[in-house]
């Protein structure tokens, strides 16, 4: 109790402050008692904390070691200043941490005089999420605070410097979750992560910079990281794929899928490796995703055949639009307005993957149906211009006839006029 | 001009206006074909300048009712004609900045949406919610009349 | 020796007299445009033959060359729009939708590239048969003084489309007379009518390439032309004494000469059906300039040269004494008569040294640029 009266005591003193970069003014005072013995020391499980802590967000914010190990900073002797009677926890264990943290990060109050936008319910989440019940079960080798956010040196997220920033986040859980013992030990698999690394939102986000693109805590969540029930996948995907999800709950998978406890979205297109889908989803053969559900020849095997037929022709004619007006603009040939049409075309081709999801081929052929003509116009806008191309050429070789007859022409009287007309003499 | 051609044998003769006559017709289809191009060049084709960086579109400004917008093919790319629910007549790239899909006005609330990844613009075109990382790009637009001219940027 | 000579026109003219065989037409315009006194100079005028005399069509094909330039350059002119909003589109329309527009306008661009050339072989085999002895010197100096015009053409007209690699070529190009000590930022001001390439700078390409150069061209073209009449075609020392065969300028020099210009107007009609001038995109002032920007091919070793400079020679800017040795150069070579007064090898092998310098150079520009950042 009476550590927990210091502590209380000791942030009423730090609000009153008012300002966030100044330390308050009351106890403890300005010299930090514990870095100084502490690096002064030299000894490798006690000084490293004491030196990354001068570069810590709270440090900046004027909070000292005591604020969280309790104890007293003024005193010299060390039994004094490690005094459990001034509150003095040592090395929090990891069922601490928690608590330890969100007696200032639950406070909206204390919160909000340092950071006002920052939410103040991470601890509650985190006793929701996987993590956190284990760790209330006893489990200490699960993730708490200081796992991810680090204990000494800690960094606001959005600095690049911090383990959970943008870019750093999914290397940060694969430490514990691409670590095969301690994940067998929770029968829990450990390749998440390099699954991830070979799916396009890996290399979205990664390779492109794009951070729109979803990395661990995108789809799991922060404080509250648990994977998302199998009846709520199509609504995580479909905070991004809007239109893909729609359609799916409107499918006659939707409801079946339920029932049968099958994952929504990750069910055909994998929850960490998603990869580019291709038509080969819906063929019969090593990709298909129909196939196993769907005997050879039932309906749903020709829905799915139907509806990849419809779509591997629309992308056959736009494929075959883009190479006609590729060699009409390598000839030199104007190509800017039928390039629109392939837009266009492309467009209407992205549509009707979407509608797949509709699981009904009507819907896709219509889809299809709209592109075919756009991508048809295109292509006859490339073949109009290769005419174009054509005309010229046959016309240069009419020119270059013409020319060639006129010189033949000239250099034939030019030897007969040449023979006597060579006088010698003036 | 001509050398003593004329004392020769008449053969020589013959061969010799023929080839004059090779010559000269030659010259002058050649000449032909060299004039054609040129006549042809000199007339104007008939359309009246939409390759130049003004755009006389084939809709009129009655065609488009406010909070509505539509596609239309400006120098090979998609453009988004609209008209905010204030009246006026805007004009926007309607390339998405995000991964380059073509965007669509959404009526029931007034903004411009990619169905692609769900990224959002205002009517002013600015990027306000979803993975676009960068605002669409305005074009001027001049209304004479019904008659609507877009300027290339 | 071979000379035209010139025939006076002291006697007052007879009263017209018909003569047999001759049309009506001819006659009436005989009489009244007297070109008679042309025809009998035309008649008479003859080439010597020897085995350099391959040589003396150049600079016919040179004059050619021009007058199609000239030819395309007007047709362009009908539809061509010099402002920095609209000159790239008029270009555009005249590719894409102007009858016959891609031809006028690839020959035009083909067309400078063939004439600057051509030019350049044309001052070689002048220079090296050294047509430019006495009494020639004018020629030559009028003829160096074309070439420094048709550079001029080429360096106006290629700013005109207004196309990314026309505007960045122009800025590094228009840098380099700022470095001449004195008076160089302002002449660089006067090129670019203002400090930087902008649609001003535009404009006054546009007035030197369609204007003013044409019309200085035109009076030292014809006083090149008319020196060329006087002195008649020079012949080389080597076989002066050997040979005195000549043949007659009309018909048989004419045909010989139309020979080579109509191959040369089906390598140019062959040029653009096959390999269409780019247009590229359209200039952007203020993005930055894209990776391998360089002049056309006749600048380059000027352009490479300039690089491979030290910042700094004996206190002076490395730039400022290259771009005055190429002034030194261009006075040698308006000087070369003069120079080369004894006749002998010294001013040919300095020549050739020179060319292999800026056959070098110009490989070394045309190299594919290294990446600057390794991974």
């Amino acid at each position: 109790m009476r550590d927990r009266l210091l502590v209380l005591a000791l942030l009423v003193a730090a609000a009153s402050s008012a300002r966030a970069q100044s330390p308050p003014p009351k106890s403890p005072p300005a010299v930090n008692g514990c870095i100084e013995c502490h690096t002064a020391l030299d000894d490798p499980r006690i000084t490293p904390p004491a030196k990354l802590f001068a570069d810590d967000v709270h440090a900046k914010a004027g909070f000292t070691c005591v604020f969280c190990h309790g104890g007293d900073a003024r005193q010299e002797d060390q039994e004094k200043a490690h005094d459990p009677a001034k509150g003095f926890i040592g090395k929090p264990t990891p069922r601490q941490i928690p608590e330890l943290c969100g007696k200032c990060h639950s406070d909206p109050a204390l919160m909000k005089q340092y950071d006002p936008s920052q939410r103040v319910d991470q601890l509650a989440e985190y006793r929701t999420s996987g993590h956190g019940k284990m760790l209330a079960e006893g489990d200490t080798t699960v993730a708490q605070c200081a796992s991810c956010h680090g204990a000494h040196g800690i960094q606001p997220v959005k600095d690049s410097r911090s383990p959970v920033s943008p870019t750093k986040v999914a290397q940060t859980c694969n430490h514990c979750h691409g670590d095969a013992a301690l994940m067998a030990a929770h029968k829990l698999p450990s390749d998440p992560y390099e699954k991830w690394s070979r799916s396009v939102h890996y290399r979205a986000r990664v390779e492109r910079g794009d951070l729109s693109a979803p990395t661990c805590n995108s789809c799991h969540g922060n404080h509250g990281a648990a994977p998302p029930q199998v009846g709520s996948v199509a609504n995580v995907c479909g905070t991004c794929h809007v239109t893909f999800a729609d359609q799916f709950k409107l499918s006659p998978h939707w409801e079946p899928f339920k029932d049968m406890g099958l994952p929504g979205c990750v069910t055909c297109h994998e929850n960490h490796e998603i990869v580019k889908p291709s038509e080969a989803f819906l063929a019969e053969g090593e990709q298909s995703k129909c196939s196993s559900c769907h005997e050879a020849d039932s309906a749903g095997a020709r829905a799915a055949a139907a509806m990849r037929a419809d779509l591997v022709g629309l992308d056959g004619e736009i494929r075959q639009a883009t190479r006609l007006v590729d060699r009409a603009a390598e000839a030199g040939m104007e190509v800017s307005r039928v390039h629109f049409d392939l837009v266009a075309a492309t467009n209407a081709l992205t549509k009707a993957r979407s509608q797949v999801h509709l699981f009904r081929p009507s819907a896709v052929h219509a889809a299809v149906a709209e592109g075919l003509t756009v991508a048809r116009k295109a292509a006859a806008g490339g073949q109009a211009r290769l005419k174009e191309r054509d005309f010229r050429r046959r016309g240069l070789f009419v020119s270059l006839g013409l020319i060639l007859v006129t010189i033949v022409a000239l250099v034939v009287k030019i030897r007969e006029g040449g023979r006597s007309s060579r006088e010698p003499g003036e | 001009m001509e050398s003593s051609a004329r004392s020769e044998s008449s053969g020589a003769v013959t061969r010799r206006s023929w080839v004059s006559w090779l010559l000269g017709t030659s010259l002058g289809a050649t000449l032909f074909a060299f004039l054609y191009p040129v006549l042809n060049y000199l007339v104007p084709p008939e359309s009246s300048e939409p390759s130049l960086s003004e755009f006389e579109l084939d809709l009129k400004a009655s065609d488009i009712p406010p909070n509505s917008g539509r596609i239309v093919p400006i120098g090979g790319k998609p453009v988004l004609l609209l008209r905010r629910p204030s009246g006026e007549l805007a004009a926007l790239t309607a390339t998405c900045t995000h991964l380059d899909c073509t965007v669509q006005f959404r009526t029931d609330r007034s903004d411009i949406w990619c169905a692609c990844h769900n990224g959002t613009y205002d009517l002013k075109g600015r990027n306000i919610s979803g993975p676009p990382p960068r605002p669409l790009t305005p074009l001027e637009i001049y209304v004479r009349g019904e008659k609507i001219v877009i300027k290339r940027a | 020796m071979s000379e035209a000579k010139r025939s006076s026109s002291s006697v007052p003219e007879p009263a017209p007299q018909p003569v047999p065989g001759e049309g009506g037409i001819r006659a009436w315009a005989r009489d009244r445009l007297g070109w008679d006194d042309l025809a009998h100079i035309a008649a008479k005028k003859r080439v010597p033959v020897h085995r350099y005399t391959l040589f003396y069509y150049l600079g016919g094909m040179a004059l050619f060359l021009f007058l199609v330039q000239v030819a395309t350059g007007i047709l362009l002119l009908l539809y061509y729009r010099p402002s920095s909003a609209e000159a790239f589109e008029s270009i555009q329309y005249v590719m894409a939708d102007v009858p016959f527009g891609w031809l006028i306008r690839s020959i035009h661009s083909w067309g400078a590239n063939l004439f600057v050339g051509v030019v350049f072989a044309h001052l070689a085999s002048v220079f090296f048969l050294k047509a430019y002895r006495p009494p020639r010197e004018m020629t030559w100096v009028t003829g160096a003084v074309l070439l420094f015009l048709a550079l001029g053409f080429g360096f106006s007209g290629y700013l005109l489309p207004w196309n990314t690699l026309a505007f960045f070529a122009t800025k590094v190009g228009t840098d380099v007379p700022a470095q001449i000590p004195g008076i160089g930022h302002l002449l660089s001001r006067i090129l670019r009518g203002g400090s930087d390439v902008s649609g001003a700078t535009l404009s006054r390409f546009y007035g030197i390439h369609v204007a003013i150069l044409p019309a200085v061209t035109t009076l030292i073209l014809g006083a090149h032309l008319l020196l060329v009449q006087r002195h008649g075609m020079s012949v080389p020392r080597s076989v002066e004494k050997r040979t005195n065969r000549t043949m007659p300028f009309v018909p048989d020099f004419l045909m010989r000469d139309m020979v080579g210009w109509l191959a040369a107007v089906g390598l140019l009609a062959a040029l653009a059906a096959f390999f269409p001038w780019e247009l590229g995109v359209k200039a952007d002032p203020f993005a930055s300039a894209p990776a391998g920007i360089r002049p056309e091919w006749y600048f380059l070793w000027m352009f490479q040269g300039l690089k491979y400079l030290p910042s700094k020679i004996a206190g002076i800017p490395g730039e400022t004494l290259g771009v005055l040795f190429f002034g030194a150069l261009a006075a040698a070579l308006v000087a070369v008569p003069w120079l080369d007064r004894r006749g002998k090898r010294g001013i040919a092998v300095a020549a050739v040294l020179v060319l292999i310098a800026a056959a070098v150079l110009t490989v070394l520009a045309l190299l594919p640029v290294p990446s600057a950042t390794k991974p």
